[in-house]
């Protein structure tokens, strides 16, 4: 062959040979373990790359990262590194996404030159300086110590450290999706998250599996009854939403993000499904029930107000006395905080605070305003709720609500009492408070404070019962919401039909604000 | 057949009971109203079934998470 023969040929057999890297690293772990893994119910990584992206728009990047098999010098295969990622777009918008290859080694720990995914990997790279949305598809028990023999000492903990992971919560949206086992530095990758979802029966997470737990309290338990949403989604609140399948995470993924701007640079997008801003709702004039013990349906209160079909709760299963969802209204996002009357009467406890402070973070972060509904009878109390810290929970809400920048708007729908009542409002802005006819509020309940405060008084009397009544009377005339509004207390009071066109109208007027208080949020003090 | 379970969402006491043992019952039925924080918290069904057993009668307490009622699908 001449060197003129070669020439012709080109570059032809080193593009033979990226042909044949390429087809390696898409076959992952091999047939046996990719037919494994598929048995259980779970797809492969880049299955779910293409369930979630638009179809056609995953560019991936370290496709040729992997372990090379050689003989005699020759390349005879790849095992490619656990981890595949790169840059696609959800609905025409660009994001970074990547996920652990359960197939190759449980997903475990890849050393390359240059850490491709989870905390300070490439992936985490990429969504920092493009300024784009992360999502992490998690499915990895993180390190493992076979580790020490290939590299024949201990790591340090945080050689691969949790500092982009951090930085980037106060940058661009992070989405992260516990798709199988995660334990570890992928549990703990997880909940650095702006928000998190898990799949029901085949996905699981924490800190460390039942082996470990077993070795280290010699207690026996099940995978699903320590990690699976029962108790991370629903008990501990560890992970915000729970997907039927793998298919509706990515649904839900993919509406997560239809509500946040590309970065913090940027306002949320404006989707305008047609639904008039001055939309009357007869169903809200009765709504509220005029016998105060009965409650009512808060959910069904925020579906009539805000734009047709545009709610997505956020935690619907853990602090169920408080409701959190993001919504569009005339096709702005707004972040609605809603108590719910119908679990503890809407009173704080502490799964609820611990919801609203993480919700007002996420809503101020992207300059996403708040409404909330008011319905709360104050902090909750009891023995329980002392002990598990309600109070400094509820606190630390009212701080992070007092922190926030975004506007936010207050309806009180029924019960304003107390520290959370104030906390539902916006003492650093506006404070634009809208009060149905239903509404009550003061430091406490009448009802509770009168037999304290009139004590003596009901006690003498010739019949206790009926003065208490009297006196309970008396005080509810003069509480009513008409005479705070007449002294400018509230700033107005609404027909509840009205509350739509109210609402739609303020957060249009917020808008010139919104778009010059742009960029990252600082955060200062100590957090209660 | 599948078993369900229905939990009380909240601590409180039973008030009223609306649902006897053997009925069979629509999703959103009503069967029982507790009381917590001086309002009534209505416990209604989020799947339909028959009622197998109550497991609480009216003026009892009952805990968050307790079991209150069986149904079988």
């Amino acid at each position: 062959m001449s060197p003129d023969d070669t020439d012709a040929k080109g570059w032809q057999p080193e593009v033979d040979e990226l042909a044949f890297r390429r087809a390696q690293a898409d076959a992952l772990g091999g047939a046996a373990a990719v037919a494994k893994h598929q048995a259980q119910g779970r797809l492969t990584i880049r299955e779910r790359i293409a369930g979630l992206v638009d179809a056609g728009s995953f560019q991936e990047v370290g496709r040729l990262t992997g372990q090379g098999k050689y003989q005699g010098g020759k390349l005879v295969g790849v095992t490619p590194a656990p981890y595949v990622m790169g840059l696609a777009s959800i609905d025409g918008r660009a994001v970074a996404v990547g996920g652990e290859d359960f197939t190759v080694r449980g997903g475990t720990s890849w050393s390359g030159d240059r850490k491709k995914g989870g905390q300070g990997g490439f992936v985490e790279d990429l969504a920092h300086h493009y300024r784009i949305p992360l999502v992490n598809l998690i499915d990895g028990a993180g390190g493992s110590v076979t580790s020490i023999n290939r590299r024949g000492h201990a790591v340090f903990p945080g050689v691969h450290g949790f500092e982009r992971s951090v930085q980037l919560l106060g940058e661009v949206p992070v989405v992260c999706a516990v798709m199988g086992a995660a334990a570890g530095g992928p549990a703990g990758r997880a909940i650095l998250s702006h928000w998190s979802v898990m799949v029901k029966d085949t996905s699981h997470v924490f800190a460390a599996g039942p082996p470990v737990v077993e070795r280290s309290l010699s207690q026996k338990v099940t995978k699903e009854a320590l990690g699976g949403p029962g108790v991370a989604v629903d008990t501990a609140g560890t992970i915000e939403n729970v997907a039927q399948s793998e298919a509706q995470c990515f649904d839900m993924i993919r509406r997560f993000l239809s509500f946040l701007p590309q970065n913090v640079w940027q306002l949320p997008p404006v989707v305008d499904v047609g639904d008039p801003a001055d939309r009357v709702e007869q169903e809200l004039l009765t709504i509220v029930p005029r016998n105060r013990r009965k409650a009512y349906d808060m959910r069904r209160l925020i579906r009539l107000v805000a734009d047709r079909g545009s709610e997505f709760e956020i935690q619907p299963t853990y602090g169920k006395a408080l409701i959190t969802c993001l919504a569009r209204m005339n096709g702005r996002v707004v972040g609605f905080i809603g108590n719910n009357p119908l679990v503890y009467g809407g009173a704080m406890d502490v799964r609820a605070a611990r919801k609203q402070t993480h919700f007002i973070e996420l809503c101020d972060c992207f300059h996403i305003p708040i409404v909330f509904l008011v319905d709360v009878p104050g902090f909750m109390v009891g023995l329980d709720a002392e002990a598990a810290a309600t109070l400094r929970e509820g606190m630390r809400s009212v701080y992070v609500g007092l922190q926030a920048t975004v506007p936010i708007f207050t309806v009180v729908i029924r019960k304003c009492y107390g520290m959370a009542g104030m906390g539902s409002t916006d003492k650093n802005g506006l404070d634009l408070k809208l009060a149905w006819p239903s509404a009550e509020w003061g430091s406490l309940p009448i009802e509770g404070g009168v037999a304290a405060a009139f004590r003596r008084e009901i006690e003498s009397a010739p019949d206790p019962l009926a003065r208490e009544a009297e006196i309970e009377a008396q005080l509810r005339a003069m509480a009513s919401p008409f005479r705070t509004a007449e002294a400018f207390g509230v700033e107005e009071i609404i027909d509840p039909r009205e509350t739509r066109a109210y609402l739609c109208r303020f957060i249009e007027a917020a808008q010139a604000r919104l778009a010059t208080g742009l960029g990252p949020k600082a955060k200062y003090g100590v957090r209660p | 057949m599948a078993t369900l379970e229905v939990k009380s969402e909240v601590t409180g006491s039973v008030w009223k009971i609306a649902a006897r043992p053997g009925q069979v019952l629509a999703a959103g039925t009503t069967i029982m109203i507790l009381e917590s924080m001086k309002m009534e918290i209505p416990v209604i069904l989020e799947d339909g079934g028959t009622l197998s057993a109550l497991h609480v009668a009216e003026g009892e307490s009952v805990t968050e998470g307790q079991i209150i009622a069986t149904l079988t699908e």
